[in-house]
């Protein structure tokens, strides 16, 4: 284990300018304690804000709403959706992805830019992880309820029964169960495992008996030795290589759900990497989203600075660029490739029934975020955080666009068709945003919503040894 | 510093010299004897040719835009192979005058030139407003426009930064690399359309530009490897270049096996479980033939292999035997060119003409005379670069850390 985290030593102390220079990661006069306190407090000693009182019920009022679809939906079939015949996929896949592609920036600050040695990423991943475990549990709502019968999810993995039944192994949609459920798992595993000399940290400094006994049981006997440490420290490079791989895989998968099939507009091989892109572009739209009212609601700013919202702007800018190739050269083959049926989907697309949202998609994806070229922009608080919900509504478009707009008109006219959402389409999807909100709020509210002890190793006091 | 950081490589590394006149002499043999070759099979010289143009191009370019990717993101594994990499973007007016031979004679690569063909063919008429000769060779112009362009400012404010430290180059440099990259993406689409799929008019496939543009990176890095386990051999790079600038580089090197094989196998699985009428053919004549072979070599020797010797810590970090595997990388670079290029014009069977080792080491020894005349007329490391110091001054101050210099 010791080449792994040998291969990390940096041969370039990009530390060294976490303080200085013209935007540091964090603010200069911290200490190991102002760091430990300011933290901690949120969760132990500050008052609860009426403002988290008042962000949480309404967040509990839309999770309500969710209870009250899924239970009608359980009730009467999921003939209570818009879905019809031919588009039989509409909303809840549309979510599902987009839910699941939210979750992607989670893994990627957590996982890659740690192997990739970006201190940046110390104050933004611990909820930014928080937020891709939120993400994946709303996803998973979608095609568990879309089965119609819920309480039989588990026929979706192989088990030996007595029906002789089996899973289709060439679906996509089953390599799909075993790619989210992995995904699901590496990133509570990681998550946890980041939090525990933190749990460790909060058990130690709780005045009240019952926090005591919570987060001692959460930190599992942490004692912080130099054994602890040093198995923490493996443990979780590990974990990190785990999830690597899977911000790539999930979404593939995700794309070939699609990508396999003949269906014009989503039989193309530039799926799989436009996917991945498209979800970390709408995964980092997320984390800025959440991160600056965040940032201001708690006074943050010194621990989440400008130079994380600019980075995370320019991952923006790139992936988003990377989605925009994706259009272009899907729109082009279509034209190249001579196949009417082909040829017919961007015409479909940019003129037909659903042409206002394939504008939009176009819109809010390609053209405005290409303001964040513009430094001025990039250092703007308040047009980052539109920006950012602008790109979390445009992902949603692009995949209702190819979700959608691919069934309704597919190679025989006479069967044709049309799609739009009922009520409950609707509820399911806003009661899924209340579902996410609500968990993000009590994770605001009981756990170290930045890494403690990451950011006390950014430090320059935590460089002495280092000279 | 040692004073032979500022010296040009010229005066700093001799054997240059006597390396350039050993490469043009190899170039110009070769020559002949491919000359002779387009004499005696001027259909297969030209296959051959254009597999050799799109290795050395591969590497060009490849070069160029990790570059500009390196102007971006910034790191201690680009410094040190700023000047290999510049070189190698200013041999782009050689492979510009190397295209010649592919305008000249793409009557017998591209069969969509063929009017009777197209007379005849339904989807191949719908295809002729783009592909005809006019609109191909102007398309090609502007590529090598763009890309010379790119070469040239980046390099002209290389150099001024060189003189005189001034920072503003470096943000000059930034925000052409931003723009340039993007160019570079879109351009090399389009070539990779226009000189390689369009072998087969009718098939398509989306990823295709995505895949060609990844094999450039990798040949690159490939090549930015040997180059740099060279130099590290010499003064007066050997007390400068660690290991774990190798490591880096090695790591990046993985990461690039990694997306060619995401990106081929994601186009394979894709059109196999479509299994649709033109898509399907471009796998079938290559896999239900002899050229399946050369398929199962791709997925050991382009992945497996390289995959699993670089996850090897030790490998990574031992210039010689990165080198080694970077050679080996580089030459699977040329079988997947010649997978992606053969089986169109031999759809029966595999088949392999003495031209297809001729061109490539001809049109390399050519290139490499290039590439070392271009890396003499400039100092061997960026003394001037912002990320200089950061990047390698506390490894000089520190002295060497393997071998002593003095």
């Amino acid at each position: 284990m010791n080449s792994v985290a040998d291969g990390l030593q940096p041969i370039d102390d990009s530390n060294a300018r976490v303080t200085t220079g013209p935007t540091p990661v964090i603010a200069p006069g911290h200490t190991f304690g102002t760091v430990t306190d300011k933290i901690s407090a949120i969760v132990l000693t500050r008052k609860t804000p009426i403002g988290w009182y008042a962000g949480f019920g309404t967040a509990l009022m839309f999770t309500g709403l969710l209870l009250v679809s899924l239970t009608y939906l359980v009730t009467k079939g999921i003939g209570i959706w818009g879905n019809n015949i031919p588009v039989g996929w509409a909303f809840d896949i549309t979510n599902f992805v987009w839910w699941i592609g939210i979750g992607h920036a989670g893994t990627l600050i957590s996982a890659i830019l740690l192997l990739l040695r970006q201190t940046w990423r110390t104050s933004i991943n611990r909820f930014a992880e928080a937020m891709t475990l939120f993400a994946v549990s709303c996803a998973g709502i979608f095609p568990l309820f879309h089965t119609g019968r819920p309480w039989l999810g588990y026929w979706l993995f192989p088990y030996s029964n007595t029906m002789g039944l089996w899973p289709q192994f060439r679906s996509p949609l089953i390599w799909d169960v075993f790619a989210v459920s992995t995904y699901a798992t590496v990133s509570l595993l990681f998550w946890f495992v980041g939090l525990i000399p933190d749990l460790a940290t909060l058990r130690d400094r709780s005045q009240s008996p019952v926090g005591r006994f919570i987060y001692g049981m959460l930190a599992m006997g942490w004692r912080g030795s130099a054994h602890h440490w040093h198995r923490y420290e493996t443990a979780y490079l590990l974990l990190a290589g785990l999830a690597t791989p899977l911000v790539v895989s999930v979404h593939t998968v995700v794309s070939f759900d699609f990508a396999v099939s003949i269906v014009p507009g989503w039989h193309t091989t530039i799926f799989p990497p436009y996917f991945v892109a498209g979800a970390i572009y709408s995964g980092f739209a997320m984390v800025l989203t959440l991160a600056i009212p965040i940032r201001a609601i708690y006074n943050l700013e010194d621990f989440i600075t400008m130079r994380h919202l600019q980075n995370m702007a320019k991952v923006m800018l790139v992936t988003g660029l990377i989605v925009a190739y994706g259009y272009l050269t899907e729109a082009f083959i279509a034209w190249y490739s001579g196949d009417k049926y082909e040829g017919f989907v961007p015409m479909n697309r940019m003129f037909g029934p659903y042409a206002v949202f394939y504008w939009a998609l176009i819109l809010c994806n390609v053209v405005i975020p290409q303001l964040l070229w513009f430094k001025k922009i990039r250092l703007s608080v308040a047009s980052l955080f539109i920006i950012a919900i602008i790109v979390n509504v445009g992902m949603w478009l692009e995949r209702f666009v190819i979700i959608v707009l691919s069934l309704h008109r597919d190679f025989l006219p006479s069967s044709w068709g049309m799609y739009s959402p009922t009520f409950w389409d609707w509820s399911t999807f806003l009661g899924t945003i209340g579902l996410f909100l609500s968990l993000l709020f009590l994770f605001l509210r009981f756990l170290p919503m930045i890494s403690i002890f990451e950011m006390r190793t950014i430090l320059p006091e935590a460089k002495v040894g280092d000279q | 510093m040692t004073p032979q950081l500022t010296q040009t490589a010229d005066v700093a590394i001799p054997e240059l010299a006597g390396l350039q006149r050993r490469l043009l002499l190899a170039g110009a043999i070769g020559a002949v004897l491919s000359l002779a070759g387009a004499f005696l099979d001027l259909r297969q010289f030209m296959q051959s040719y254009l597999m050799a143009y799109m290795l050395c191009l591969g590497v060009t370019l490849g070069c160029l835009a990790l570059g500009m990717l390196h102007q971006l993101s910034g790191g201690a594994w680009g410094v040190v192979i700023r000047r290999p990499i510049g070189a190698a973007s200013r041999t782009l007016p050689v492979m510009t005058l190397l295209f010649l031979p592919i305008a000249l004679g793409m009557n017998h690569l591209y069969i969509w030139t063929n009017a009777d063909l197209v007379a005849h063919d339904e989807i191949l008429q719908h295809k002729h407003l783009y592909l005809n000769t006019p609109f191909f060779l102007a398309r090609a112009a502007l590529y090598f426009i763009v890309w010379n362009a790119l070469a040239y400012f980046l390099n002209a404010w290389s150099l001024e930064q060189d003189k005189t430290g001034d920072e503003k180059f470096a943000r000059r440099m930034q925000m052409l690399s931003a723009g340039g990259l993007l160019a570079y993406g879109f351009t090399i689409t389009f070539a990779s359309f226009d000189w390689m799929m369009s072998l087969e008019p009718h098939w398509f496939s989306t990823i295709y530009g995505v895949l060609i543009l990844g094999g450039q990176g990798l040949s690159a890095l490939a090549f930015l490897i040997i180059v740099l386990a060279w130099l590290s051999r010499r003064a007066p790079l050997d007390t400068i270049v660690a290991p774990a600038h190798f490591h880096d580089l090695g790591n990046l090197m993985l990461a690039f096996v990694m997306l060619w094989a995401y990106f081929s196998f994601s186009q394979y699985l894709i059109i196999w479980s479509g299994n649709l009428p033109v898509e399907i053919a471009w796998y079938m004549h290559r896999l239900q033939t002899g050229w399946r072979g050369v398929g199962i070599t791709l997925i050991v020797g382009h992945f497996v292999a390289p995959f699993v010797v670089l996850l090897s810590r030790q490998v990574k970090r031992q210039p010689e035997l990165l080198m080694k595997v970077a050679v080996f990388v580089l030459l699977v670079r040329l079988i997947d060119l010649f997978w992606l290029i053969a089986p169109e014009f031999h759809q029966a069977g595999v088949s392999v003409s003495w031209l297809d080792a001729v061109l490539p080491l001809t049109l390399g020894s050519i290139w490499m005379a290039a590439f070392v005349y271009q890396l003499r007329g400039r100092a061997i490391l960026p003394v001037n670069d912002p990320e200089f110091d950061e990047a390698l001054g506390r490894i000089i101050e520190r002295g060497a850390p393997q071998k002593a210099a003095h």
